[in-house]
């Protein structure tokens, strides 16, 4: 028989030992979640050779309002989700948490990803959001063909060709002695006799810009090389606004200059390190011979086998039309790099 | 006595004029007038390129900032100056260094392991005109001894 002071001891330190862990597990594991109405998922960052994100995949109910918290776990890291949903955490430091409160309306399959250089594996660095629709279960989107590959491969163009410009027998050299201009381009082409197909975009995405100085030039047998490239890199460009074109440069900085180079050069720091060497969109001898759709095929697919990662489940159609038409600014004279048109 | 331990009077005098000579040859600090200096600042895990670097106390300095492989950050100790660099995206600083002295530039955002080893140094040379200062006291040692000489004497 215990004596009572011995029993009341006994007792405070069963309460002390297994009532308080399960008292403060038993709120921050049941109660809160059940208080709160959003569901919060924890997710740390690690570079990818550390373990990447964790979790790197998880499923939500489309409506249904989910706080993702982020931290990182060795780095800086970035995230960003995608895509469509214009969302950019921006960096986030070793020890530092950013979160952010969202809600899927439709079923779908979506991504986050880091976009911040974190390690020689960074472009691995992705986490899939599977949206499902419990209601409409067959809601959920098939992959679909992206359409503007689809009709590349119908065509038959070579995706990973060095060039595009057909069997025009051009000197291609003589045609760009140095970088083009579209701002001098603009007071040119008053004075020239544009083809509808140049301003058609459709006719200019599916055509390179070197196609597009062959056919001003048949129309326009007088003008000056330089003034048809010109005319041409003004062409080319004049689409897109001030806003869209910040937003994609800041794009292509957090996600293309660590291996295309800050400028295009093709000589970004981790350009020494990658299977082939990065293109330099800086040199108007390959971009004027690259199409528009290949572009975007090329960054929407990948550049399998290059180390060129694929975009295609990162960015919209549209985001990466926009990267596509940022692309033909950095071939163009240096100061008109990032405001196009000027 | 005192004539003992001193030179001979035409090895003073000799030793005099080479001195003043030097004192009147010797320039002051190239840098008097401030020079702008100009530099690429590279960051990786764990090292700053360069490391070290010198200019002179009052000059302009430039410095473009770039991080090569994680998030580095710049913060140089005395000045104050902190900036943060995202790989890709270089950032340019510019300050006057006009406080003289050593100072550690360090890592600014945890970057890996090692970050807290991350440093660097700049040194900030005084203007003071060091040789020529040792040159001036040397020529009042010689006086001083030779005006010592010439009290001997006349005791």
């Amino acid at each position: 028989m215990l004596k009572r002071p011995e029993f009341i001891t006994r007792v405070l330190l069963v309460l002390t030992v297994i009532g308080l862990p399960a008292l403060i597990l038993g709120y921050q594991f049941v109660l809160r979640p059940h208080l709160n109405s959003t569901r919060t998922i924890e997710i740390s960052a690690s570079t990818p050779e550390n373990g990447g994100f964790q979790p790197a995949s998880f499923t939500v109910e489309a409506g249904e309002t989910l706080t993702l918290r982020f931290t990182s776990m060795d780095v800086t890291h970035g995230v960003a989700i995608g895509p469509g949903l214009g969302i950019d955490l921006g960096s986030i430091d070793p020890g530092h948490i950013k979160e952010v409160t969202l809600t899927f309306d439709h079923a779908g399959t979506y991504t986050f990803y880091c976009n911040t250089w974190c390690s020689i594996n960074h472009w691995r660095m992705r986490g899939v959001i599977e949206v499902r629709d419990s209601l409409n279960p067959n809601a959920f989107p098939a992959n679909q063909v992206d359409p503007v590959i689809a009709a590349l491969a119908a065509d038959g163009v070579d995706i990973d060709a060095t060039t595009h410009n057909g069997s025009m027998n051009m000197d291609t050299t003589a045609m760009l002695p140095g970088r083009p201009s579209a701002l001098r381009g603009a007071a040119i082409a008053v004075n020239l006799v544009i083809p509808t197909e140049l301003q058609d975009q459709a006719w200019r995405r599916s055509h390179t810009p070197m196609q597009g100085i062959a056919l001003l030039l048949s129309y326009n047998a007088n003008a000056s090389q330089t003034d048809l490239a010109d005319a041409v890199a003004y062409l080319w460009v004049v689409e897109g606004s001030a806003e869209t074109r910040t937003t994609t440069a800041q794009f292509y900085a957090q996600n293309c200059a660590s291996c295309h180079g800050e400028t295009g050069g093709g000589d970004g720091f981790m350009a020494a390190q990658t299977t082939e060497t990065p293109v330099a969109f800086s040199d108007p001898n390959y971009l004027f011979g690259m199409r528009g759709d290949v572009l975007y095929a090329k960054i929407r697919r990948g550049g399998m086998g290059t180390d060129m990662p694929n975009f295609g489940t990162l960015i919209t159609p549209e985001e990466t039309w926009a990267l596509v038409d940022y692309l033909w600014t950095l071939s163009l004279e240096t100061d008109e790099r990032t405001t196009g048109e000027g | 006595m005192m004539r003992r331990l001193l030179p001979k009077r035409g090895v003073l005098a000799t030793m005099f004029a080479m001195l003043l000579i030097a004192v009147w040859f010797i320039q002051l600090p190239a840098s008097a007038a401030s020079t702008a200096h100009t530099l690429t600042l590279d960051m990786r895990q764990f090292e700053f390129t360069p490391g070290r670097f010198e200019v002179q106390q009052g000059d302009t300095v430039t410095i473009l900032l770039t991080a090569s492989d994680v998030v580095h950050g710049f913060y140089l100790d005395g000045y104050g100056i902190e900036q943060r660099v995202e790989p890709g995206i270089s950032q340019q600083i510019s300050f006057t260094a006009d406080q003289a002295g050593k100072f550690r530039y360090r890592c600014a955002v945890s970057c890996g392991t090692l970050h807290p080893f991350m440093i660097g140094e700049l040194v900030v040379n005084t203007n003071f005109p060091f040789w020529r200062a040792l040159a001036m006291l040397g020529v009042s040692l010689i006086g001083s001894l030779v005006y010592l000489s010439f009290g001997a004497k006349q005791s």
